[in-house]
């Protein structure tokens, strides 16, 4: 038991946590970069090769899982599973 | 759901589960003395007012008592004792100093010399210690759970249902005590039977009734350790609502910026059992007639302003008979049961509902998080509820460290509070979940805060996106690497 943290918590007042991407857009979101990032594994699927793994095959994990691009993610908390 | 539910398992394939070891540490209330263990007579009650109110479904008794010390030296440990019975159903114990409100709450723990031994000691400490012959005035309140005896056990459900309760009409004491009286509050005017005891001085016989309150005493010097029992019966036609666990579950999103609220109880109703059979029909006209029952029948829980998605099952499935108003000044979730419930009946249920972060998270200012969130937030009733187990569990981001935490809960009502892993979607070491389990509490200590502070280094932060990053990307590589294998036999040329 820490018996400071009242304070803590009033220093605090003025920083509210705030997502970066809104409780309201994070499906609509998800679902574009889902799309494109289906979309970049398909087009790499079709053509397999070294040279395309920078132009298709990167983008398309970073749409579906990287940060500030995060498809997967977004999805989760887009119908109501908040990862 | 069903979404969630294919995509949850689609992508769980892509998640890597590896245990993690959890950091313990408990804390504990009780302290141990020898077996042989008086309390030293250095104090006396010099004048003692005990108020036991019966109103709600829990006792809530509160001692006033004007303590000497009667020693030479100074001393600062005080003592109550209780039986053994009572402690474990004794709750929420807050000490004031009733002229001196800027002394705090006192620290107030459970002192165990014997477990065979039928009485038993909660130990006070004064901030300073008490000089000879010098007066403090202590404030002591707690909560009994599971007090009260339904008399008769089993009544029609159109009937009156009356409780009873025993307790001393001297206040148990540890100490000799001067002068002092009990007074009783009851939920109405209409108690029939209490114990009659032979008065003294002025008064003939005690108890003396005032409105709704019977008064014991004033009763001259009695030595420590005197107890007359006494026991009163009186109307209590609302339900004894009993909740004899309590999962509370807060979960905190960084990604979602939500925190949500899932609460398991497992509520029981103590009162009166029926005598015969439920009768549908009878229940069904008496809403209409004549609506105040020992039953239970609907419940309202006000939430947080901003919450919202409430949903309330249970073993079944949905529940629909719950409403959930909510505007900028309240959101309040009515929740009716699927039956009322009558004494000796059950009723297991769960609700839940989610809040946006920033209603209950801040951004520390040496970095790190704040989260502050109510540590109990159960049903209003008018009659209240009592609490035997609570667990709160608060699950924080993947990769928190640094956990601590307050509450402004009684100490003595928290048996354990231990940090731990939680395993859920797209997790690959587990959450951290903040565990504190309580025992005995009741609604009146509804809203309490609990704050709780962590770290979330950046790592931590991108876990998620980098694991689904990881995954895709060995996916892809491996059906470049899987399209270039030839498994075909070479052609002899």
């Amino acid at each position: 038991m820490d018996s400071s943290l009242h304070e803590v918590w009033q220093a605090a007042a003025g920083a509210p946590f705030v997502p970066t991407i809104a409780k309201g857009s994070q499906f609509s979101v998800a679902f574009v970069l889902l799309v494109v990032g289906f979309l970049l594994s398909g087009a790499f699927t079709l053509n397999r090769s070294v040279a395309n793994l920078p132009i298709l095959a990167v983008p398309a994990s970073l749409a579906l899982g990287h940060t500030g691009r995060a498809g997967v993610v977004y999805m989760f908390c887009g119908v109501g599973v908040y990862v | 759901m069903k979404t969630t539910a294919v995509l949850s398992a689609l992508l769980s394939v892509l998640s890597l589960a590896s245990a993690a070891s959890s950091d313990k540490k408990s804390s504990s209330t009780s302290t141990t003395l020898p077996a042989t263990f008086r309390p030293p007579q250095v104090f006396k009650n010099a004048n003692l007012v005990h108020v036991v109110s019966v109103e709600k479904n829990y006792v809530k008794e509160n001692i006033n008592v004007v303590i000497e010390n009667i020693d030479k030296a100074a001393h600062d440990e005080y003592f109550v004792p209780f039986t053994a019975d009572q402690l474990s159903r004794l709750g929420g114990v807050e000490v004031k100093d009733r002229k001196d409100a800027a002394a705090g709450p006192f620290v107030a723990e459970a002192a165990q010399f014997d477990q065979e031994s039928d009485i038993q000691y909660l130990r006070i400490r004064l901030p300073q210690p008490l000089a000879s012959g010098a007066q403090q005035t202590l404030g002591i309140s707690y909560y009994l759970l599971k007090a009260y005896v339904p008399l008769p056990a089993a009544i029609k459900q159109e009937e009156q249902q009356f409780l009873s309760y025993s307790f001393s009409a001297y206040c148990p004491s540890a100490y000799t005590t001067t002068k002092q009286k009990t007074e009783v509050k009851f939920p109405s005017t209409n108690f029939p039977d209490y114990t009659k005891l032979p008065g003294s001085g002025a008064v003939q016989e005690f108890p003396t009734k005032q409105g709704s309150k019977l008064i014991y005493g004033p009763f001259d010097e009695k030595p420590a350790g005197a107890i007359q029992p006494v026991s009163v019966r009186f109307e209590f036609n609302k339900p004894v609502n009993h909740v004899s666990r309590l999962e509370r579950d807060i979960e905190v999103s960084h990604w979602g910026g939500n925190v949500a609220f899932e609460e398991r109880y497992a509520l029981y109703h103590r009162g009166a059992n029926l005598s015969s059979l439920f009768n549908r029909v009878k229940w069904q006209q008496s809403q209409y007639y004549s609506p105040t029952s020992f039953a239970l029948k609907e419940m309202k829980f006000p939430l947080r302003v901003g919450s919202e998605d409430p949903y309330y099952y249970d073993v079944i499935g949905n529940i629909s008979t719950s409403r959930f108003r909510s505007n900028k000044r309240e959101a309040l979730l009515e929740i009716k049961p699927r039956y009322p419930i009558f004494g000796g009946w059950k009723f297991p249920f769960t609700i839940g509902w989610n809040s946006d972060a920033k209603n209950f998270l801040r951004r520390a200012a040496g970095g790190g998080f704040v989260l502050n969130v109510p540590f109990l937030e159960g049903p209003r009733q008018p009659e209240g509820v009592e609490y035997e187990q609570v667990e709160v569990r608060v699950i924080l981001p993947e990769g928190a460290e640094n956990v601590k935490y307050q509450t402004s809960i009684p100490t003595t009502s928290i048996t354990s509070a231990d940090v731990e892993i939680h395993k859920t979607f797209l997790d690959t070491i587990g959450r951290t979940a903040l565990i504190i389990k309580a025992r005995n509490l009741v609604d009146d200590l509804r809203d309490r805060e609990l704050i709780v502070s962590y770290d979330l280094p950046l790592m931590a932060r991108l876990r998620k996106p980098l694991i689904v990053f990881g995954s895709s990307m060995a996916l892809l590589v491996g059906a470049l690497v899987m399209g270039k294998l030839e498994f075909k036999f070479d052609s002899r040329k």
